[in-house]
């Protein structure tokens, strides 16, 4: 296992969902959920993918864990292809090495489990170990997400525990079989200012400890800058920025981006922002026309924009962007 | 400047079978015309009481065991029902958390407006009601014409601006915003919260803000109020409270929030989570959290007191009253 290893890798990724009238009509219009994505997460690090609601960022993460059956592209997991999972051992190793974490600890939990049977279920799919073992195997997950002692929370049930003991139980089931691929969805964004920034941290401890590649879904860019190595912002489908986190917050180059950027509040009394003026409110992709999806609200649209859709170029090392103003002509 | 609004050691009480909830205690607070004031705290730490206690909505399980709230120089803890209902909308309104869904799915979002001035002023004919509703909506950045959609025909963002309408409808002095963007992307809720700035300045109303968020209360609010587990530990105006915190929590707080501004900082967390009201102690409530705790804190609840001018905290060890934010905590 070198750190360079590229764990997933996904190219060209589409996903479109059918709007049907009725059951029995034909899907006239589709919408483009997620449209043509490309991207690479290597051992232990951790991309964010950052927009706001109806983006595509967490179907494109559910796709990845074949949650949702991709309609175009590829997948590629440790060097195997899987987009198309067919068999039965294929499905088993893959989900074996993959796990995702939800937003909401309160209906994540299945209320008459207890914290044993919640974390210890993915063994049980998965026929691993006796039953001793397995008890171990919880023990030792719980202690490590800092709910202890272990043994006292073993019988409990998820209505005994606060927000974010929960969340850190939904951790600990998805971290139980040592996945080397997890998709986060927004895990700290239910939870409450003291305790988020607890859950965060133990997020990092463990993506460490364990040289765990993560993909962190969020919609807030503070939250991404903390935990992601890299940040991509993506907008009705479409990525537009993708970059280092750093680099993606201190010189954004999208407009979308830098909108994005500005309208974040600032925990400083003194600090007046600067507004980017952004027209309009964010569409639905459905059947969306050849041309930057952005368009409409760009302060700077030129009429290229209108006309074709801009590719996703890397502009400086590593900085990639979709974005016409960037575009050597 | 007048005061418009008075808490005196307001304390609420929710009888539940285990016991009394103190929600709210010992509360005390002023509030000037035409001043907007943030109250700032985590889930369960009676935000919600407090701005529910001013507005008398309160469930059946709950009492107001002392204390007075002065509104416009009358104390409204004595006043009947009827009475009250004259106050609410027409001298105090509010902006409920999750807006969107307050709005009754089945009536056109105008006509629900108009009802809410026809009801406070008799005398104000349909065609008036109709053309002050218009008026509203450009106030608040809607287009009058959208006055006889229905509420699913809105977006979120429209949704929030046309409940922000019905609170200015009547012309109130106060409006207490609770978490009025808190389920908003960041681009809509950075102009919804410009669009209430302006209101509020140009109508010259007061405002309470309520949110988790010290963000969004940084860039809304003149003074702020921290509270924690049913009391306000920290009160000062929101340069201070930001520079120079002084209570612990406050400390903690401010260094636990991530920021897309500066250089990336360390989080520091706060350990422990949020005590439960019910059974509160008599010893400082902070205590079991807080890096500083003596045995004073044990034994005692400390006094809220003014440490420097405008400056109220309830801590017997209180921070950064010489030096500026030390980020460990």
């Amino acid at each position: 296992m070198s750190d360079n290893e590229v764990v997933i890798k996904v190219e060209n990724l589409n996903k479109f969902f059918p709007m049907k009238k009725s059951v029995f009509s034909r899907a006239k219009h589709f919408l483009h959920a997620v449209d043509e994505i490309n991207f690479e997460i290597k051992r232990g690090k951790v991309l964010s993918l950052v927009g706001e609601s109806g983006c595509g960022k967490t179907t494109t993460g559910k796709t990845l864990l074949k949650l949702y059956e991709p309609t175009a592209g590829k997948i590629t997991f440790l060097g195997k292809d899987v987009t198309h999972l067919l068999n039965a051992e294929d499905k088993k190793w893959f989900h074996s090495k993959t796990q995702m974490i939800f937003q909401d600890p309160f209906e994540s939990l299945n209320p008459r489990k207890t914290i044993f049977d919640i974390v210890s279920e993915p063994m049980n799919i998965q026929n691993f170990g006796t039953l001793r073992k397995r008890e171990l195997m919880v023990m030792d997950i719980l202690k490590r997400v800092g709910i202890s002692p272990p043994d006292a929370f073993l019988w409990r049930y998820p209505h005994e525990l606060s927000g974010g003991q929960r969340q850190r139980v939904a951790i600990a089931r998805a971290l139980v079989m040592k996945p080397e691929f997890v998709v986060a969805d927004e895990p700290t964004s239910m939870l409450d200012v003291s305790i988020r920034t607890q859950v965060m941290k133990l997020m990092m401890e463990l993506i460490k400890e364990m040289n765990m590649s993560f993909l962190y879904i969020t919609h807030d860019l503070a939250v991404a800058r903390y935990m992601a190595d890299e940040i991509s912002v993506m907008y009705l489908g479409r990525m537009v920025e993708y970059a280092d986190s750093e680099e993606l917050i201190n010189n954004p180059l999208h407009p979308y981006t830098k909108a994005l950027i500005s309208a974040v509040p600032v925990p400083d009394p003194e600090f007046k922002r600067k507004s980017v003026e952004i027209k309009g409110g964010i569409g639905k992709p459905i059947d969306p026309l050849p041309r930057c999806r952005f368009y409409e609200r760009c302060p700077f649209a030129m009429e290229v924009c209108s006309q074709k859709e801009p590719e996703l170029i890397e502009v400086k090392e590593n900085h990639k962007v979709a974005c016409f103003l960037y575009e050597r002509r | 400047m007048r005061p418009i609004l008075e808490l005196r050691n307001l304390k609420m009480y929710y009888d539940t079978q285990a016991g009394e909830v103190k929600a709210a205690d010992d509360v005390s607070f002023t509030l000037n015309e035409g001043e907007s004031i943030g109250l700032v705290g985590e889930s369960g730490c009676g935000k919600t009481s407090i701005s529910m206690s001013i507005m008398k909505l309160l469930p059946e399980n709950a009492r107001i065991i002392s204390g007075n709230i002065f509104f416009d120089g009358k104390d409204i803890v004595k006043l009947s029902n009827d009475e009250m209902n004259k106050i609410r909308w027409a001298g105090i309104s509010m902006v409920f958390q999750a807006a969107m869904n307050s709005l009754n799915p089945v009536y056109r979002v105008g006509d629900q407006i108009i009802e809410a001035i026809t009801t406070h002023e008799p005398n104000v004919t349909f065609e008036e009601a109709r053309q002050r509703v218009a008026n509203l909506y450009k106030l608040v950045g809607l287009d009058p014409e959208r006055m006889d959609n229905y509420p699913h025909e809105y977006s979120g963002g429209m949704k929030q601006r046309a409940v922000i309408a019905m609170s200015l409808a009547c012309n109130p002095k106060l409006i207490i915003a609770d978490e009025p963007t808190t389920a908003l992307d960041v681009i809509v809720q950075d102009t919804i919260l410009r669009e209430l700035e302006k209101v509020q300045k140009k109508l010259n109303m007061s405002m309470i803000y309520i949110s988790h968020d010290i963000a969004v209360i940084a860039e809304v609010a003149s003074r702020i109020a921290i509270m924690y587990a049913g009391k306000i530990v920290e009160m000062s105006d929101s340069v201070t409270i930001f520079k120079r915190p002084a209570h612990p929590y406050t400390v903690g707080l401010m260094s636990s929030f991530p920021s897309i501004r500066g250089e990336k900082k360390e989080l520091v967390t706060i350990p422990g989570e949020p005590p439960n009201l019910l059974n509160a102690p008599d010893h400082c409530r902070f205590a079991p959290r807080c890096p500083f705790a003596t045995d004073e804190c044990w034994k005692s609840v400390p006094s809220y007191s003014e440490i420097e001018t405008n400056h109220f905290v309830a801590c017997f060890h209180p921070q950064n009253l010489k030096k500026r934010v030390s980020a460990n905590v």
